[in-house]
């Protein structure tokens, strides 16, 4: 823990999010005046007092029961979500295959959308040029490029998003439970992509309940409890831990 | 901290849990201009889908203000007998309405743009003013391409064209700053209270009614001209017609169009920062 080493690509300091249970609408006098701040009763910290530091090329596995806190810190790590206290630092950009056909538009092709979600992403007109073929290669879609996206199967969906995504030239790839989707044969090349990602020095997060996949491609663990960072190591270590914990607790959600 | 120093600052994204809106007022200023591509792409995209897509392409985005200066015309000098405006009434009409149609097809969808595009924000990192900006620009370019119409207009009625027709330059300028203003400002109310997008509407009705658009500010009586000449959309609107009508512009409305809008522009730019925390959260 400390101050944020200079090599660290990722920096995450007292990290909190803090969400409302109940009460969507709240007054107007309320957001004006008091904007966000200062706490509230009916809150709840999806995520508290969270540091850790990454170094390029990193490979880290985020393990977790469901509604521990995992996505959040991947939403915060992508800057799709901001935290209420401590800090975030990214150096570079983020590839984050979140949420991952969200971004896309049902109306458009998947030729207009492979290039609306690139040029989104920050990819150059030049670069989506160069890569395109590959994108289309990647997602096996060549006959589809010219269909709305809506008409794809949520296979195909997955398979056009990840190919987008996973060609962002950005030095630190989110991957959350994507893999999950998809046959065996295409799960097999977004392993290998995710290999080559790592082999070129990329720093990869990954969040995932497969033990197969984490022991895999991180060599370090995070285990979140909570919404805090109960455990920080090799990921080996973390699996072990999570694992006994999860007996002692007997399952419940 | 040492982070900040380290790398291009380009490059480096902090986030950070404290009120203020990072190093700087114009940080968020800056960041928009370095993705101003993906505004260029979202822009494009909503024009190919406005003019690519349907066969009326074109003509629909300007059939609107079209049909309604046509009933405009046709009441006040057909059925009623007009004594305010300008003449050629019809070119008046046509001169306040297509700005008016930019005004608020730009405010209703920019109130609401954050909510619509709710998948988009959830997963792309790009500076959050980007989804008003877009909105604000596809209908001014809407705008733009709707121009000619009020050209031909003008040349069919005689209307003396002079150099003033530059102003709508300025016109076009302060009218995008007024609408992001009114969008920034609106948009993450809108995600938080939902049903102000409904307040918004019923607004702007009343609101085409204390704008000088079917009128002039100088035909409005006593005691109402001050609404009119405290209202943005007045400098606007007279700047707009400045070519056709010799006159048209008092400098007064259009200096207190620019401190409005600007203002409005800092305030809905402030509110939306702090609220962008709280609107991640809820989308």
């Amino acid at each position: 823990m400390g101050a944020p080493t200079d090599r660290a690509v990722i920096s995450v300091r007292d990290a909190g999010v803090r969400f409302h249970r109940g009460r969507r609408h709240r007054s107007l006098r309320d957001l004006l005046v008091r904007g966000e701040s200062g706490p509230r009763r009916d809150g709840f910290w999806a995520l508290h007092e969270v540091s850790f530091d990454i170094a390029p090329g990193e490979t880290i596995g985020v393990v977790g029961r469901n509604g521990q806190g995992k996505s959040t810190l991947l939403k915060l790590i992508a800057g799709v979500m901001l935290p209420d206290r401590g800090s975030v630092t990214v150096r570079g950009g983020v590839a984050p295959l979140i949420e991952i056909t969200g971004g896309f538009a049902g109306d458009l092709t998947v030729r207009e959308n492979i290039a609306l979600t690139g040029g989104l992403h920050g990819m150059s007109r030049a670069a989506l040029r160069d890569r395109f073929d590959e994108i289309v290669d990647f997602a096996e879609i060549e006959d589809f490029l010219d269909t709305p996206y809506k008409h794809l199967s949520s296979g195909m969906k997955v398979r056009v998003a990840f190919a987008v995504v996973s060609r962002l030239e950005e030095p630190v790839i989110l991957v959350d439970e994507v893999l999950a989707v998809g046959d065996r044969d295409f799960r097999r090349k977004c392993h290998a992509r995710m290999d080559q990602l790592t082999a070129e020095g990329r720093t990869l997060f990954l969040v995932s309940h497969s033990e197969w996949d984490l022991r895999r491609f991180c060599r370090r663990g995070l285990y979140l409890r909570g919404g805090r960072l109960v455990a920080d190591g090799p990921m080996d270590d973390v699996l072990a831990e999570y694992a006994a914990e999860s007996e002692t607790n007997a399952p419940g959600g | 901290m040492t982070a900040g120093v380290v790398g291009t600052p380009a490059a480096l994204h902090r986030r950070s849990g404290s009120a203020a809106p990072g190093p700087g007022f114009l940080a968020r200023p800056r960041a928009l201009w370095h993705r101003r591509r993906a505004v260029a792409l979202l822009v494009t995209r909503d024009l190919k889908v406005r003019y690519a897509s349907s066969a009326l392409g074109y003509l629909w985005s300007v059939l609107e203000p079209l049909m309604l200066a046509g009933i405009y015309w046709f009441v006040f000098t057909q059925v009623f007998t007009r004594t305010v405006g300008a003449e050629p009434y019809l070119v008046f009409l046509l001169a306040g309405l297509l700005p008016w149609t930019w005004f608020q097809g730009a405010v209703v969808d920019a109130a609401r743009a954050l909510h619509t595009e709710a998948k988009l924000v959830r997963s792309t990192n790009v500076p959050r003013e980007v989804w008003v900006v877009r909105v604000v620009l596809s209908k001014g370019v809407e705008f733009l391409l709707s121009l000619p119409v009020l050209l031909l207009f003008a040349l069919l009625y005689r209307a003396p064209v002079d150099g003033h027709l530059l102003l709508l330059v300025p016109a076009a300028v302060l009218m995008a700053v007024l609408t992001l203003g009114a969008g920034l400002l609106l948009a993450p109310l809108v995600v938080l209270v939902r049903d102000l997008e409904r307040v918004v509407r019923i607004a702007l009705r009343l609101g085409f009614y204390a704008s000088p658009v079917i009128f002039a500010v100088r035909d409005v009586p006593a005691p109402f001209d001050t609404v009119f000449a405290l209202n943005p959309l007045s400098g606007i609107l007279e700047l707009c017609r400045a070519g056709f009508f010799p006159g048209a512009v008092q400098w007064a409305h259009v200096g207190l169009s620019a401190t409005v809008s600007i203002t409005l522009l800092l305030v809905g730019w402030t509110v939306f920062a702090r609220l962008e925390r709280t609107v991640l959260k809820e989308i």
